[in-house]
């Protein structure tokens, strides 16, 4: 597993800050860029202009352009941004006013500002980077976020973002804003989980939720966003998945596409997982129709965190490797697999003797 | 609740309802009935809501999707990156209804003059666009080897991305020939009418032409594969081929899409008597071998389709399928594309410059050496569209259709008139019919076909909404 987390010793700093890592002198050079000094034994020690820091267990190339936050205090820091991953996450809060049932990430209630840092480490990322914002709940702290996309997407144009919310938050008003940011920068990935109010809200854990996000929807099409809806099929609502469909491509066709997602057996889920996981190795029908029916009707749908080995061959070609690499790992059925090189795995904490009955390898 | 206007249309077994954003269903005369006199009951209303045809206040959701909708099954042109070509309008063969009015093999003036040919490049040079797409006409380009490689490698190093479409019959290729074609940002496109005995008839007239067009088609398919190489039929429906060895000789061909093209009514074809029955025999043709293409394609597990049939198909299910010039609204002319002819005289479209060629109307809309006329392309385009036509905004097809002023130019001498007179509207009529009749057939073989023509692995039961 990549590690997303560094033991450090930073001298004469107090608060956190944000570093980008370099091998070599000269390529970056902004105040936030430190230079690989020397090796001391297994930890590499970088010089900066706010003194040196040394980072265990590093090795050389590693981490070239890797944005780190450094909690000096805590002696840790946080691989906000791996210079060489397409998989790019800020977690901007832990609050969250959702309970989902499947939560990956329970929410707690506790609130660290942390903007300012993740701006500046943003502004760091390489290249036609695409950076993931993720909570709790983004759009809880609106101001921050949007004046976090504007200046980022202002000062690098290349940049864009993919940010998970709940879209319970967007009121009128906020279409000015989205519509100033640069046309399909921002991707808002948004969950929708049945056409049924009542289901939805239940899998939410809110009341009204899904009437709050269906207001918002026609928000932010009328603000031209790229929206990504997601839906995590569970036993909940996978029987319900074609009315799920039929409800999107007529009320919801702005989609950019609609993403059907496989449950991922953490947080929540994992307390939850036998009740919740459905195995679509053995029973595809509703997923299929679902795929089926909006994509004959012009909506992109793709299946995310779906082995190839557990969908049916005519199916596959729509589910693209979606598992960030660093919880991503492979069974042992999937050490002669032909598919192995486009598959996207398994979750690192996939529990092999209550998952897919279908595994194996192609 | 606001409901949505609904236009209908009576088909065999039920009456399809559709709005004006590309939404449909089918019903029955009972629900027109209410719906006509404003008696819509509870379940009437809940339906039109679900499916999309009513909306609570301005702004929610249903409203938003609606005009969404509405925007999305409107064409927008885009920038100028696709040019026909004509170097040449001589020809080596002269098939009986040629659509271009070409000239003989051996005739002088109709080749571009080297003046053109800088005038074509200097105008190519000045496109907004850093992709081209340049399709050779003729005439039979092949002819004008010279003027196509001069195009091609001026191409090559002016835009990012360059892709040539040669029209050629095929019919005689050399050396130099076949190394042009072999590109790899080279692709083919020919006339195959069917078997040998109707491609003779329409086309190459004598036994050793077809053979030898025969023979060339064969190593096409070889040395270029199915991937760079397109063949489409000219179908004249008072002498149709026949359709299963047309299949077949597609198949053998590895080409999967066939495109039944009628007889245009421009060029030599125009000298042809319009039969009044011409366009029911059409239809009903083009209905046959889409029956026909749907038992095969269940009996022998090889999928074919009919190009045009899958776009309407594909053009009834979702927005966005605006890049098949011949339906899309509004059809907005020469300013994606545009033509050059032999003289370098700009043109709309292949039809609009047969129109001019025979003197029956000018269309032209410039000259390469001075640009495109802005002035004729407006006056053009102000009628090129279907959105307020008196007949097209009582027709539930509306949105899924186009709109072909030329066409009507072409044949009625006139833009204006009645829609449902007119060749363009009588044969979409009858495709939008058949693809509503099949989408609500309840039919193994026809889901099969269906499917494949969609795109989706299995047809989905529950796509085409009934409401009683």
């Amino acid at each position: 597993m990549i590690s997303l987390r560094f033991a450090v010793e930073a001298t004469g700093a107090r608060h956190p800050f944000v570093v980008r890592l370099n091998d070599d002198y000269g390529l970056r050079s902004t105040t936030h860029d430190v230079y690989l000094a020397e090796f001391e034994g297994a930890d590499a020690v970088f010089e900066g202009p706010g003194g040196l820091l040394r980072v265990q267990g590093l090795r050389s190339g590693e981490a070239d352009g890797d944005v780190l936050l450094v909690i000096p205090d805590r002696n840790i820091a946080h691989r906000l941004i791996r210079a060489a991953s397409d998989h790019n996450t800020l977690l901007v809060t832990e609050r969250c006013d959702q309970l989902c049932v499947m939560c990956s990430q329970p929410p707690k209630t506790r609130h660290v500002d942390m903007f300012s840092l993740l701006e500046t480490a943003a502004l760091l990322a390489p290249r036609d980077a695409t950076i993931g914002i993720s909570g709790g709940e983004p759009t809880l702290y609106k101001d921050q976020l949007f004046g976090l996309l504007t200046r980022v997407l202002e000062a690098r144009p290349d940049v864009s973002f993919h940010v998970l919310t709940n879209a319970q938050h967007f009121v009128e008003q906020d279409v000015q804003t989205l519509r100033a940011l640069p046309a399909g920068s921002v991707t808002w990935g948004v969950p929708l989980y049945s056409a049924d109010p009542g289901l939805h809200d239940r899998i939410v854990g809110k009341q009204g939720a899904q009437a709050a996000l269906l207001n918002n929807l026609a928000i932010l099409c009328r603000a031209g966003a790229a929206i990504e809806l997601r839906t995590v099929i569970m036993r909940l609502n996978v029987a319900r998945l074609t009315e799920l469909a039929v409800f999107l491509v007529t009320h919801v066709p702005f989609v950019t596409n609609w993403a059907i997602m496989q449950l991922e057996n953490i947080g929540y889920a994992r307390k939850n997982w036998d009740e919740l996981f459905e195995d679509t190795s053995i029973s595809f029908g509703h997923v299929a129709s679902a795929l089926d029916l909006a994509r004959a009707r012009g909506i992109s749908a793709v299946l995310y965190n779906f082995p190839l080995c557990t969908v049916p061959e005519p199916y596959r070609a729509l589910a693209p490797s979606t598992i960030s690499d660093w919880k991503r790992r492979y069974l042992s059925e999937c050490d002669d697999c032909s598919a192995r090189s486009r598959c996207g795995g398994f979750f690192e904490w996939y529990p092999d003797d209550r998952g897919f009955a279908g595994v194996r390898h192609l | 609740m606001k409901v949505w206007p609904l236009k209908f249309r009576d088909l065999v077994d039920g009456t399809i309802f559709a709005d004006d954003a590309g939404g449909w269903f089918k019903s029955d005369r009972g629900f027109l009935d209410r719906y006509g006199k404003d008696q819509l009951a509870p379940d009437d209303l809940s339906f039109l809501q679900s499916n999309g045809h009513a909306y609570e206040r301005v702004g929610d959701l249903s409203h938003t999707a609606f005009a969404w909708r509405w925007a999305s099954r409107q064409a927008v042109a885009s920038p100028l990156a696709y040019v026909i070509l004509v170097p040449t309008l001589r020809c080596n063969l002269s098939c009986g209804y040629c659509q271009v009015s070409r000239a003989a093999e051996t005739a002088r003036g109709f080749d571009w003059s080297s003046e053109t040919l800088k005038d074509v490049l200097r105008f190519l040079d000045r496109l907004e666009t850093d992709q081209i797409k340049i399709e050779f006409q003729g005439g039979e380009p092949t002819l004008r080897l010279d003027l196509l490689e001069a195009v091609r490698d001026f191409c090559r190093k002016r835009f990012l991305r360059s892709e040539f479409v040669v029209c050629t019959n095929l019919q005689r290729l050399g050396a130099a020939e076949w190394s042009f074609l072999e590109a790899a940002d080279t692709f083919t496109s020919t006339s195959v009418d069917g078997d040998a005995s109707t491609h003779e008839r329409q086309r190459t007239v004598s036994a050793a032409l077809t053979d030898e067009f025969f023979g060339n088609l064969a190593m096409a398919a070889e040395r270029l594969g199915p991937h760079r190489m397109s063949a489409l039929p000219t179908i004249d429906p008072f002498s149709p081929p026949d359709f299963m060895s047309l299949c077949e000789t597609y198949e053998q061909l590895g080409i999967a899409s066939i495109y039944l093209r009628p007889v245009n009514h421009q060029g030599f074809a125009r000298r042809r008597r319009m039969r009044s029955e011409e366009m029911l025999l059409w239809n009903r043709m083009h209905s046959d071998f889409i029956e026909l293409l749907i038992r095969r394609n269940a009996e022998t597990g090889h999928f074919l389709e009919e190009y045009y049939f899958t776009h309407a198909l594909r053009r009834v299910l979702s927005a966005g399928l605006e890049h098949h010039v011949d339906i899309r609204n509004p059809n907005l002319f020469a300013t994606d594309y545009v033509l050059v002819d032999f003289d370098g005289k700009l043109y709309p479209t292949d039809e609009a410059r047969m129109l001019s060629r025979i003197g029956h109307v000018d269309l032209s809309v410039g000259h390469v050496a001075t640009g495109i006329d802005g002035e004729r392309r407006a006056a053009m385009n102000a009628s090129s569209m279907n959105n307020f036509d008196p007949d097209c905004i009582h027709c539930p097809y509306q949105t899924f259709c186009g709109t072909d002023l030329i066409d009507d130019v072409s044949r009625y001498g006139r833009v204006d008139v009645p829609r449902h007179d007119t060749w363009f509207c009588q044969r979409h009529m009858a495709l939008f019919d058949k693809v509503f009749e099949l989408v609500y057939r309840d039919d193994v073989a026809t889901r099969l076909s269906l499917a494949r023509w969609a795109g989706v692995a299995e047809w989905p039961i529950g796509l085409a909404r009934r409401h009683s």
